[in-house]
């Protein structure tokens, strides 16, 4: 076992994984955040998807071992104390959701993309969830979801 | 899950990765968006892997006349600090299939070392007439890209070797690129590069075609000359289940002369050449 030292949605924390363990595995068998799903394991489908360092990453394609030092936010860390994050809130009122299993890897590339793009076109917005795979195929009320919470963000200072 | 566990090393300088590497056939983790897969279903196995993310490997750095780009430099970073010194491959970043989780992941050094044919980056190099650098024990190599690529997933890079960085020559002239895919989450069919060069003719190279990237001389960009260059040097086209060889050797050439018209054309609105008469023609 080696120990991994992480902060996790702003918590300190730390856990022993094995080498060979997924960061995907830790976060839900180690961390007990089972909000992060495991969808292909092949770094297609984005259902993993998280934030490392800032950043979105497909966390089926990173070692738990290889995350030492990490700042890492997961679905469980988007809302505040004063309730769901814009993007999750315009995900509920645009029915951007139908299964919910790509839903955490959608929210967390929809915030990444607001971040860097606080304005997107459809095109942009189409292009930035091309690594978050929909089963259900409800990319239209996903794209209109990700658009409305643009709207609202940009509205409020 | 991956079932087998392994010694791991995360080397904080290219010595330690080095010394990592000596006497082992380890597995080398550059972005891990591949190599992380293929240990999960088992398409590879490691007794030894070697984590390059913190050896200080990223990044784009002018030296004499050449770019070096190091092994661990994101698909993210070339869009964000420094691509702009290295169009040809920043362009190919905002295209990278995945998202932006792997941007943010996979890097170019990681892309050249898998030589998956599928991959951009390869076919890119060798257009570029990069060098890619190599280090081991025994000392630095630089391998030209057209030598580096062997075969599908097969590279010159020894076992006991890294690639550090890879040196593209500089300042970066006009280049045109054309990538056939299909589906916006799939991998490329086909793509061309190509650059002029200075004593005249282009350097074009396709990729995704074949098990390696197929470097083509051009001495000009006529359509019929390019068309007939692609059909003579792609000889045992590339077949996975995406496309079946006969469908890649039938848009070779198309993707071929889009990348040549692209590249006459920044030429033309940069004033490097004259537009193109009547009598040549558009190419088809």
């Amino acid at each position: 076992m080696t120990r991994v030292n992480l902060t996790v949605n702003g918590r300190a924390r730390e856990i022993d994984v094995e080498t060979s363990k997924l960061l995907v595995h830790a976060i839900r068998e180690d961390l007990g955040l089972t909000g992060t799903h495991v969808g292909c394991l092949t770094g297609d489908c984005g259902a993993c998807t998280v934030r490392v360092d800032g950043a979105t990453v497909k966390s089926c394609s990173v070692l738990a071992v290889g995350a030492e030092g990490a700042d890492l936010t997961t679905i469980e860390g988007l809302a505040g104390e004063d309730g769901l994050h814009p993007v999750q809130r315009a995900f509920w009122d645009e029915f951007g959701f139908q299964c919910g299993y790509c839903l955490p890897g959608m929210l967390l590339t929809a915030c990444e993309l607001l971040e860097d793009d606080p304005d997107p076109d459809d095109d942009a917005i189409v292009e930035a969830i091309n690594g978050n795979l929909c089963r259900c195929t409800g990319y239209a009320a996903i794209v209109r979801s990700i658009r409305c919470a643009a709207d609202r963000m940009k509205d409020t200072p | 899950m991956i079932t087998q566990n392994f010694a791991y090393h995360a080397p904080t300088d290219l010595e330690g990765v080095v010394a990592a590497l000596a006497g082992h056939d380890a597995v080398i983790v550059g972005g891990g968006t591949m190599v992380v897969p293929d240990l999960t279903h088992g398409r590879t196995s490691a007794d030894v892997v070697v984590d390059l993310s913190r050896a200080g490997l990223s990044g784009i750095t002018r030296a004499g006349d050449t770019v070096v780009v190091g092994a661990t430099t994101t698909y993210t970073r070339l869009l964000r600090d420094g691509g702009e010194q290295v169009p040809p491959l920043r362009r190919i970043a905002g295209g990278i299939t995945g998202g932006p989780q792997i941007r943010n992941r996979g890097t170019v050094g990681g892309s050249a070392c898998y030589a998956n044919p599928s991959s951009e980056v390869p076919a890119v190099l060798v257009a570029l007439g990069a060098e890619l650098r190599l280090v081991s024990a025994a000392g630095v190599r630089e391998v030209a890209a057209a030598d580096f690529f062997t075969g599908a997933f097969t590279t010159a890079r020894r076992p006991d070797e890294v690639l550090a960085a890879l040196v593209l020559p500089g300042p970066a002239g006009p280049f045109g690129y054309h990538k056939l895919k299909l589906a916006e989450s799939s991998w490329p069919i086909a793509t061309a590069a190509c650059v002029r060069l200075p004593g005249g003719g282009l350097r074009l190279a396709l990729g995704g075609v074949a098990a390696t990237p197929l470097p083509v001389h051009l001495e000009s960009d006529d359509p019929g000359h390019v068309r007939a260059e692609v059909g003579r040097v792609l000889t045992e086209p590339w077949s996975d289940v995406l496309a079946d060889g006969d469908y890649r050797r039938r848009v070779a050439p198309v993707a071929a002369l889009r990348a040549v018209r692209e590249l006459r054309a920044t030429e033309e609105s940069r004033g490097i050449r004259e537009p193109r008469s009547a009598q040549e023609g558009e190419p088809r």
